[in-house]
């Protein structure tokens, strides 16, 4: 535990600087629950639509029509947990909430037989406990480190992550290979991996140390954890993050058009996300190093800069071997310099006092730009067409970069 | 190490011990539940032999009864349907035949989710195969058995948006090339050209070899689209109709009618249009069928249903394409029906 350390004032240089991939037990504690959460969720979300189909024979237009109305509440029940956490000082228990939830969902869906009603009841409650868990989890990443090693912790964190993210397939289609149509089975090893990772949470993560005396004196309301925005460098940070990442087209779409413009058969369209989070968890750790030196907000900024990288090449007419494993890298450089870097760079200007609602406000603005951003590129694709979408991406992108790192690099100095 | 630290170290070995075992233990009850399904004795055993069968009208089917037959081809004559029955040993989701041409779509369990397409012939015997984009969905040959269509669900990873998109593809019988997808066609309606990112395509259903119609499915409707395949081109015709299955004379199509009450699943009944007036007429099954309609002749539509709700075992049922009548059974244990004369 850095104990000492996270008492220092935000900013002040630390005796001793890390070299190594060295994190807060914490921080890997974390990052195996969400290896492992990881794990249980996407064995079920890679069978889900199977099973909707041949075995419940549900609609999958009506099962994304709730789910995109379901985004909404998340947003509200994210932010009211980041609250209570900060309120109550209690992050651990409302992350375990979150967890524990989800974990109950994979037996639910077992319970569920083959009804449909139950079964999509699950699949939201699931969501809902994602939803739940993201802020406080960020949170206890960020108050178990050191200022100066934020983005290696959210480097370590996201790696972990992404790993359970990579596996979780793979674990359920060997399960279908080895005794076909067993969804229940699927199921049922998904809840154990899950009780796993809530396992690793209540046993190794640790909230930290109550406040001192002084800071719980400052009384944690609602209105002053929505009154963070009125902070400069909070509100650059999250007017920035939302307005970038409107400008994000989503995965299905740059997967979509990848495989459009190129000779890749629709087979292969998986192995397209594998790539991405191959590079992505291949990078998240060194990257988050890097951010810690060079400043976060700049390496958040040359995300985007690969990120337009990647859309001047869908641009291309025609896309070979080397162009698609181009994208596919960059795409993952994105990721690898934005997800965690962004929560990082977040957590530097947020009062420990008030990082969990804090978090929770950016990755809420984060989450409604990406929702506009698939409306936006879909409508564009729709009215125009797929090449004029992505130009228009491109160049709104690049003309706001320039703004966005100015306005971002302001607010971090005036701070300093 | 401290002794707090040991204990929840151990406390973690603990769980992770009964967790595996768990899990272990319910795969051992699944696998096993798998093989009591398997033990039933064979359904078809001392059935007929398939040269007898194909020598008259007969019909083509997925066996779905709990035997060892189950989701292998089976075939029996249209006059006494039931009985005899042959096996063959062809395995698919679905399956089409026509012009002494056959297409077996297989979904094999990889962490591709990989499935192929089997090409077979009169004897039942492959021709060729090739790897399929997704989970199979429909299939269908052109009467004069030189092309086929077939649909897969492509389920990609899109996590956030629960999304679905289907690939409805032309094979060239002889040799399994592809030889058009529906989503490069240009598609009209009233005249002028639409686009959208969220076509969806399924459901073929072949006028001739260059002449089909299909489903579009975009902005949560349906339409029902006539094509040509040399032009690719598709000209929007009627809206809510769903795989389509054109009659035998070449006068109506059968479809699914979805029913959505916004809560719960989409149903569907089935309904027949006149492509001269576009009038329709729904049939007397009231139960929800969600399978590919075939003609059994111009007077009568066939379909699957489950025996009983979410019972793997179906049944294949006919009723009048007039609106008159009850629906009757006419084979036990089948799925994916197909009319060869």
């Amino acid at each position: 535990m850095y104990t000492s350390v996270r008492n220092r004032p935000p900013g002040t240089a630390s005796p001793k600087l890390s070299r190594g991939t060295r994190v807060a037990g914490n921080v890997v504690a974390l990052g195996l629950v969400s290896m492992f959460t990881d794990i249980s969720q996407e064995m079920v979300t890679a069978v889900v639509p199977l099973y909707l189909t041949f075995e419940l024979r549900l609609s999958p237009l009506q099962f994304g029509l709730i789910d995109g109305l379901y985004h909404g509440a998340t947003a509200l029940v994210r932010l009211l947990g980041g609250y209570f956490a900060d309120l109550r000082e209690r992050h651990k228990e409302v992350a375990a909430t979150g967890y524990g939830i989800s974990a109950a969902c994979k037996l639910g869906l077992l319970l569920a037989g083959r009804a449909w009603a139950p079964t999509t009841g699950f699949l939201m409650l699931d969501r809902l406990g994602k939803g739940v868990r993201t802020a406080p989890r960020d949170a206890l990443i960020s108050l178990s480190s050191p200022h100066e090693e934020l983005g290696k912790a959210f480097g370590v964190h996201r790696a972990l992550d992404t790993t359970g993210a990579l596996l979780g397939p793979l674990v359920a289609f060997f399960l279908l290979a080895a005794i076909p149509g067993a969804f229940d089975a699927v199921f049922f090893v998904s809840f154990c991996i899950a009780l796993i990772g809530l396992a690793v949470l209540f046993l190794f993560v640790h909230n930290p140390p109550p406040r001192a005396e002084s800071s719980s004196a400052v009384r944690i309301s609602l209105r002053r954890a929505f009154g963070l925005v009125r902070g400069r460098a909070f509100r650059s940070i999250v007017v920035v993050g939302a307005g970038l990442s409107l400008l994000t087209m989503s995965d299905a779409f740059v997967y979509l058009t990848l495989q459009r413009t190129s000779d890749i058969a629709t087979a292969w369209f998986p192995l397209l996300f594998l790539g991405t989070a191959l590079v992505y968890l291949t990078l998240a750790i060194p990257l988050g190093r890097v951010a810690d030196r060079v400043g976060r907000a700049r390496v958040f900024v040359a995300g985007h800069v690969a990120l337009a990288g990647v859309y001047a090449l869908l641009l291309m007419t025609w896309l070979g071997f080397v162009q698609v494993v181009l994208v596919l890298a960059l795409f993952g450089v994105y990721y690898a310099a934005t997800d965690g870097v962004l929560m990082a760079l977040a957590s530097g200007v947020i009062p420990e006092e008030l990082r969990t609602s804090g978090l929770a406000l950016v990755a809420t603005a984060v989450a409604l730009g990406r929702f506009a951003s698939s409306l936006a590129f879909g409508a564009m694709w729709n009215f125009f067409d797929s090449q004029l979408a992505v130009i228009a991406f491109l160049v709104v992108l690049l003309v706001s970069v320039p703004f966005a790192a100015r306005h971002l690099y302001a607010s971090q100095e005036a701070r300093a | 190490m401290s002794i707090d630290k040991r204990r929840r170290v151990l406390a973690m070995v603990l769980v992770s011990v009964v967790c595996a075992g768990a899990a272990t233990a319910y795969m051992g009850i699944a696998s096993r539940r798998d093989d009591q399904v398997m033990d039933v004795v064979a359904r078809a055993e001392g059935g007929a032999a398939i040269s007898e069968i194909v020598r008259q009208p007969h019909l083509l089917f997925r066996s779905t009864g709990l035997d060892d037959a189950y989701g292998r081809m089976m075939l029996t004559p249209i006059n006494r349907p039931g009985q005899p029955l042959a096996v063959t040993d062809l395995e698919c989701r679905r399956v089409h035949f026509s012009g002494s041409q056959g297409i077996c779509l297989r979904s094999e369990q990889s962490p591709l989710g990989g499935a192929d397409a089997v090409l077979f012939d009169e004897n039942f015997k492959e021709t060729t195969s090739f790897a399929i984009p997704g989970t199979p969905s429909r299939a269908q040959v052109a009467p004069d058995g030189d092309v086929a269509a077939y649909t897969v669900f492509v389920t990609g990873h899109s996590y956030a948006q629960g999304g679905f998109s289907t690939r409805t593809a032309f094979v060239e019988m002889a040799t399994g090339a592809e030889v058009g997808e529906l989503e490069q066609f240009t598609v009209f309606r009233d005249g002028k050209t639409i686009h959208s990112p969220d076509f969806n395509f399924w459901g073929v259903t072949f006028e001739s070899s260059g002449s089909f119609f299909a489903t579009l499915g975009t902005g949560g409707k349906t339409y029902l689209v006539k094509g040509d395949l040399a032009a690719k081109e598709a000209t929007v015709i009627a809206e809510g109709v769903e795989c389509p299955a054109l009659s035998p004379d070449g006068t109506r199509v059968a479809f699914k009618q979805r029913s959505d009450t916004g809560v719960g699943p989409v149903t569907w009944t089935v309904a027949v249009l006149d492509l001269d007036t576009l009038d329709r007429t729904t049939l007397s099954e009231t139960r929800n069928v969600d399978d590919q309609v075939q003609w059994l002749d111009d007077d009568h539509v066939i379909y699957g249903l489950p025996k009983e709700p979410q019972s793997p075992v179906t049944n294949v049922w006919s009723v009048r394409a007039d609106g008159t009548e009850r629906p009757r059974l006419l084979v036990e244990g089948a799925w994916s029906p197909v009319v060869v004369r």
